[in-house]
């Protein structure tokens, strides 16, 4: 229908307008959605780099549906928690750097807890976790705290109030005793499988997307933010309430990385500082990968989800070839470098980048 | 320079224009935003590597595709935003890339003494230590030119060099330009005011849409030809009046002070009426503005709206109840250049567009093509990047803000700062409508014709007090620009 309008359009009968206007708000979400395509093409590129190295012989068992599986896994906690951060990207404020202990932290608190039942235990790790992002949140947000350093600050402080309160001991939950059908249900968070296929993070990032993508397009709250990303003082002076919108997107980051957390530390079965090391970086990276620009206000969840699809397979196909930890840490590192300056140079040649 | 081009992707933003300027000689370029004054500059400058035409600087030919290439030719350029390294002090702002060395040492002692001879050439005597951001902005214009001239150019190009500065720092610039004519410098000067050229220039060059109109020396032409090839079409009066219908009281303000900028301050603006402001600059202006908007809080005193005391702890809550504020700051406090026009112009009522939180920028659309016509913003997409269009555009989409917003008292501080004319009279013309739907205005403004053409009344203020209030009648660039600095009869 749109198109016939389109066709029709001449702009002189009021109807006409209203069809270039439609036509306006259209091409905007169709921009996105290719540049959101642009990601899963990647990721698709990926998919055959990978068949492609099986059939020569290079690498074995790439295309086994178990491997898949293994790969969606991997990205869905990554996902997981780049799908809140990402709001913290959008408001401009960078990157939370306390997501690593707060995911080991909240796995501490629901382990501690799962003895009051599972229910308690959840809401005890998400109440820790909004905590910490409120904190992060106000700090940031009220007293214009550099959000990487603020942030890189309370992670160390969680992990010495962790190794402090725990003896820097890792806690295991009790499978005797009087827990056991909360322990039993705290390991399903990870291993809970729908039709055998389909693991509980993967469905978690799922209704996490969904809600998040509505969130940052279709919502009031979205688009004062974006307009807080895009320029803060801007913002200000429009009327908004900056600080409430930087409070938010920590406090969205802070709740994906405690379900992050409860999900890393249901698969490893232990309570550990270290569960969630790495998360920062990797969340930062799909990202990136996924088209949000660092500077804030640009970008969209469903790349986000591309991102972390990408950054899952590049995981998988880097250990198939044997290439080792170390090594893959080194090349996402350069892949982060690459991405973050492309995206800084074909901002600044469109003249479209203030920084 | 002769039969020079440039081209950019879709436009050409200068057609084949020829421009000369001798030694001793001050040449004004005026146009409307967008005509190509700038462009062509930049093409003097060395920002651009791929212009066509011949540039002859001194009677040689000189290809200048750097910057570097243009200063050393003794090409000097002032814009009009500071180039200058605020945390750093004056000298080795001054002196960037060349400080005396003693081996492999600075040279302190002669560091000082060579900042400052080049203050001296401004007619400036600060301690050359202090930081850029602890001096004026006017002194810090003034360092900007002593920088350039220590480059040692032979023609100096300067971008709208008063648009921050008062009317008095305005006057010392003008000495030092004469100085600089009497050693032989060609000064091209860009600028809109046209007062400003009238006085200074000895040539006069009018552009518009990137071709030159003409050349004429400055006591061939009168203002309104001027105004006339720069817009294209004839202004036959800038400000025509129409009867407007002032209503009742809408804004009291009662001994309203914030310690320090503005004290004691009361008045009151009705339905309708446009109350000019009319000052020096640090006289309390934009202070008080950012009061009334929520922006700072009040120490004393009381704002009523429609006999309803007003709370305005913050800028949101001041917005609901009616009270916007147009920044003076257009790039940074006004606009997210990054974004498009309607995201811009639909920011202060997200809220207003949206039902349990679910926003509809759709609902939003008729508002902002009604102020893209009514404001003629060019080119009329709402989805162009703000940051890509003219700065007369940006201004106008910075009102449209505000005016989709309809509030009941809308304060403009320098509605119309660095923007052409054609951009300035439709914003006068969307004023004046405003007000006639009754919208109060408080109109701030330097712009001394803009103040006498618009405004209804004019409060004078003058070091934190209202020292005197004039009628229509009474006021005209003269009477008001003598009660702004504290002189003339009360």
């Amino acid at each position: 229908m749109a198109v016939g309008i389109e066709k029709a359009a001449p702009a002189q009968l009021p109807a006409a307008q209203e069809g270039g206007d439609n036509r306006a708000l259209g091409s905007s979400s169709a921009g996105r959605l290719v540049s959101a395509a642009g990601v899963y093409g990647i990721a698709v590129l990926f998919l055959a780099i990978g068949a492609l190295l099986q059939l020569t012989g290079i690498i074995r068992g790439f295309l086994s549906l178990q491997n898949m599986l293994n790969i969606v896994d991997a990205a869905a906690l990554v996902g997981i928690v780049a799908t809140g951060m990402a709001f913290v990207t959008y408001s401009g404020h960078f990157a939370d750097m306390s997501v690593p202990t707060t995911m080991g932290f909240t796995g501490y608190i629901c382990i501690e807890l799962l003895r009051f039942g599972f229910l308690p235990a959840l809401a005890g790790a998400i109440a820790v976790g909004l905590v910490i992002g409120l904190v992060n949140g106000y700090v940031v947000g009220k007293f214009k705290a550099n959000p990487i350093i603020w942030t890189l600050a309370v992670n160390y402080v969680t992990m010495g109030v962790i190794r402090l309160v725990w003896v820097n001991k890792q806690i295991y939950p009790d499978m005797r005793g009087s827990g056991q059908d909360a322990v039993a249900l705290f390991d399903g968070i990870y291993r809970l499988r729908f039709f055998n296929l389909i693991g509980l993070p993967v469905v978690i990032l799922v209704v996490l997307v969904v809600l998040g993508q509505f969130v940052m397009t279709r919502t009031s709250f979205g688009a004062k933010l974006k307009l807080t990303g895009s320029s803060l003082r801007a913002a200000k002076f429009s009327g908004i309430n900056v600080e409430r919108m930087i409070t938010a997107s920590f406090v969205l980051t802070a709740f994906t990385a405690t379900i992050g957390g409860l999900a890393v530390t249901s698969l490893s079965r232990v309570g550990a500082w270290y569960n969630g090391a790495g998360y920062d970086f990797k969340a930062v990276t799909a990202i990136v990968i996924g088209g949000m620009t660092l500077a804030g206000g640009r970008g969209s969840i469903l790349g986000v989800l591309g991102g972390s699809l990408i950054i899952g397979l590049l995981n998988n196909v880097l250990t198939l070839l044997g290439v080792g930890t170390f090594s893959q840490d080194m090349i996402r590192g350069a892949i982060f470098i690459v991405v973050v300056g492309i995206n800084a140079k074909s901002l600044r040649s469109l003249g479209r980048d203030d920084a | 320079m002769k039969h020079v081009s440039k081209r950019f992707p879709g436009t050409i933003a200068v057609d084949d224009v020829s421009f000369e300027v001798s030694a001793g000689e001050v040449h004004a370029l005026v146009g409307e935003n967008g005509a190509g004054k700038s462009t062509l500059m930049k093409m003097l400058a060395g920002s651009f590597d791929d212009y066509t035409g011949d540039i002859r600087v001194n009677g040689r030919d000189v290809t200048l595709h750097s910057p570097t290439e243009a200063k050393k030719y003794g090409i000097g350029m002032i814009y009009q935003e500071l180039s200058l390294a605020r945390p750093i002090s004056i000298a080795e702002n001054l002196l960037a890339g060349r400080l005396p060395k003693r081996g492999p040492f600075l040279d302190r002692r002669r560091k000082a003494s060579q900042a400052k001879e080049l203050l001296a050439r401004v007619g400036l005597d600060l301690d050359t230590d202090l930081p850029i951001e602890d001096i004026s902005q006017h002194e810090a214009q003034l360092v900007e030119i002593a920088k350039v001239l220590g480059n040692g150019p032979c023609i100096l190009v300067m971008d709208e060099p008063t648009s921050a500065l008062s009317r008095e720092e305005v006057e010392r610039l003008f000495e030092i330009i004469v100085q600089l004519k009497s050693r032989g410098i060609a000064i091209v000067y860009i600028s809109h005011h046209l007062p400003e050229i009238f006085r200074i220039a000895d040539r006069v060059t009018v552009m518009r849409d990137g071709k030159k109109i003409a050349t004429k020396p400055i006591g061939e032409v009168s203002r309104e030809e001027v105004v006339q090839m720069m817009v294209g079409r004839s202004v036959k009066e800038f400000y025509k009046r129409e009867e407007r219908r002032i209503g009742e009281p809408r804004l009291k303000v009662a001994g309203l002070s914030r310690f320090g900028f503005f004290h004691d301050l009361s008045f009151e603006a009705r339905r309708g009426e446009i109350l000019g402001i009319c000052g020096l600059s640090g006289a309390g202006r934009s202070e008080l503005a950012k009061v009334l908007a929520g922006l700072d809080r009040a120490d004393e005193g009381r704002i009523e709206l429609d006999g309803a005391p007003v709370k305005s702890a913050t800028m949101a809550q001041a917005l609901g109840q009616g009270i916007a504020y147009l920044t003076e700051d257009r790039k940074i406090e006004g606009l997210a250049l990054r974004l498009a026009v309607d995201d811009n112009v639909l920011a202060p009522i997200v809220d207003r567009l949206s039902s349990a939180s679910i926003y509809s920028k759709a609902k939003g659309a008729p508002v902002v093509a009604r102020l893209i016509e009514e404001l003629d913003i060019y080119p009329p997409d709402p989805e162009r990047t703000v940051g890509n269009l003219s700065g007369g555009n940006q201004q106008k989409v910075l009102l449209a803000k505000w005016l989709a917003s309809a509030p009941k008292v809308l304060i403009l501080d320098e509605p119309t700062r660095g923007v052409d004319i054609g951009a300035k009279m439709t914003i006068h013309n969307s004023i004046e409508k405003l007000a006639r739907e009754g919208c109060t205005v408080l109109l701030i403004s330097s712009d001394l014709p803009e103040l006498v053409g618009l405004s209804d009344r004019v409060m004078i203020m003058r070091k934190g007090h209202f020292t005197r209030e004039m009628a229509f009648s009474e006021c005209s660039e003269e009477s008001l620009l003598l009660a702004a600095n504290g002189e003339g009869s009360v």
